[in-house]
């Protein structure tokens, strides 16, 4: 096991496919989480990512012998297989989209309600949220550059491999994104100046 | 200048804060479970798959052979044509030719029913017939009672029989006396109904 985790992705995979258990137990949960927060931070939902992990995982077992490491990692590939899983996902689910969808979609976030509105840090947890929902309002090619680059910490060349671009698109996108985002946040911002300055001027003529 | 500068850093600290917020987040083990059931019911399945090939190989095979054994049988008519043109002629041995009937007959393409019994049935006697030709004398077919010549479109055969002479009185063909209990050859026509339709008498030149 200690020496099976010290190899590659590429050196796990061809295990896998040999039918090695331990070695896909292995890559599971080395990339795991990245295809799974990727589908969670696109979707906004614990059962879209979730079935969007097992999804990816399911076609590498049935299709791993189509990655080919020349043309990038393992991990741009998965991220790559996510994202068009979590992009038909969402298609499918826009077409019957149910009323109150929105809803749904907050309650779909891990510990919407529990882990992240702690009465500590409350402050901060709405912060989150904001950010979260402004960045869930994106559209789909500026959200996963959003996902990628700045919440998952990809480089611009992974992010290009996964998306199947040239960086340069990735790195307008990436600014074309930041702009909208700061365009959704600032409104927010200014409302709490403007609530803080009522509340101020409320006091000034208590 | 300094309010963007502002809400660029912001920004980043605010992404920073949801990534950092995310960063611990994995997919349920459940999700684990069942995968790795699936890889397993998969690993025990894939020596199966081989079996499957090994049986669709073998299948093939079978067929191939199966085809290559018919096409073979169906090249083989040539031995028992030759087989049946060896015979010896017998007396009601059936000949299929074109019929000389007085009334208007179907085209001879037509008289035939099935390919493979043309080849079979057809050509061995053609040259019987050709030497009988050679051989007899015979008169023109003589319809047995209404002949439709549409019956003889699904073809039919000729049986050489013998009949006694007195039945050529009932022809209209002269009879010697002396002879008339003897008897003498005739082909007879019976089309696919199994009904004769016409007959014609032969003498040995």
């Amino acid at each position: 096991m200690n020496l099976k985790s010290e190899l590659g992705d590429n050196e796990l995979l061809r295990l896998m496919l040999a039918g090695d258990e331990q070695a896909f137990a292995l890559l599971y949960r080395r990339r795991q989480g990245n295809v799974y927060r990727f589908a969670l931070q696109m979707s906004g939902s614990k059962c879209i990512a979730e079935d969007v992990t097992q999804e990816v995982f399911l076609f590498l077992m049935r299709e791993g012998q189509v990655f080919d490491p020349a043309r990038g990692s393992l991990s741009s590939f998965l991220l790559g297989v996510a994202r068009n899983h979590v992009l038909r996902r969402m298609r499918v689910d826009q077409m019957l989209t149910p009323i109150g969808d929105d809803d749904d979609a907050e309650a779909g976030l891990p510990g919407t309600e529990i882990d992240w509105r702690p009465l500590d840090d409350l402050a901060r947890a709405e912060t989150i949220e904001l950010v979260r929902k402004a960045v869930l309002s994106l559209p789909a090619k500026y959200r996963e550059v959003v996902v990628l680059c700045e919440l998952q910490d990809v480089s611009y060349g992974e992010a290009a491999e996964v998306l199947g671009c040239a960086i340069g698109t990735v790195r307008s996108r990436l600014h074309r994104a930041r702009g909208l985002l700061l365009s959704k946040l600032r409104p927010a911002e200014q409302v709490d100046e403007e609530a803080s300055a009522s509340l101020k001027s409320a006091g000034c003529f208590a | 200048m300094n309010s963007q500068r502002f809400d660029e850093e912001t920004l980043n600290r605010n992404l920073a804060l949801l990534a950092e917020e995310t960063a611990s987040l994995n997919a349920p083990p459940e999700v684990e479970q069942k995968l790795l059931e699936v890889f397993r019911a998969r690993r025990v399945s894939a020596p199966t798959y081989g079996r499957y090939w090994l049986v669709a190989a073998a299948a093939m095979i079978l067929i191939v052979i199966g085809v290559v054994a018919l096409r073979s049988q169906t090249d083989k008519p040539k031995p028992e044509f030759a087989r049946q043109t060896e015979q010896p002629p017998i007396k009601q041995q059936p000949i299929v030719e074109e019929p000389k009937v007085d009334q208007p007959q179907p085209a001879p393409q037509q008289f035939v029913a099935e390919r493979p019994r043309r080849r079979s049935i057809r050509r061995a006697p053609r040259s019987e017939v050709a030497n009988h030709m050679n051989r007899e004398i015979a008169t023109d077919f003589m319809p047995l009672g209404y002949l439709n010549p549409a019956t003889l479109q699904d073809g039919g055969q000729i049986i050489r029989v013998e009949v006694p002479r007195s039945a050529l009185v009932n022809f209209g063909l002269p009879v010697n006396p002396d002879r008339y209990h003897e008897k003498v050859k005739a082909d007879v026509l019976f089309g696919v109904d199994g009904m004769a339709h016409a007959i014609r008498f032969v003498k040995n030149q």
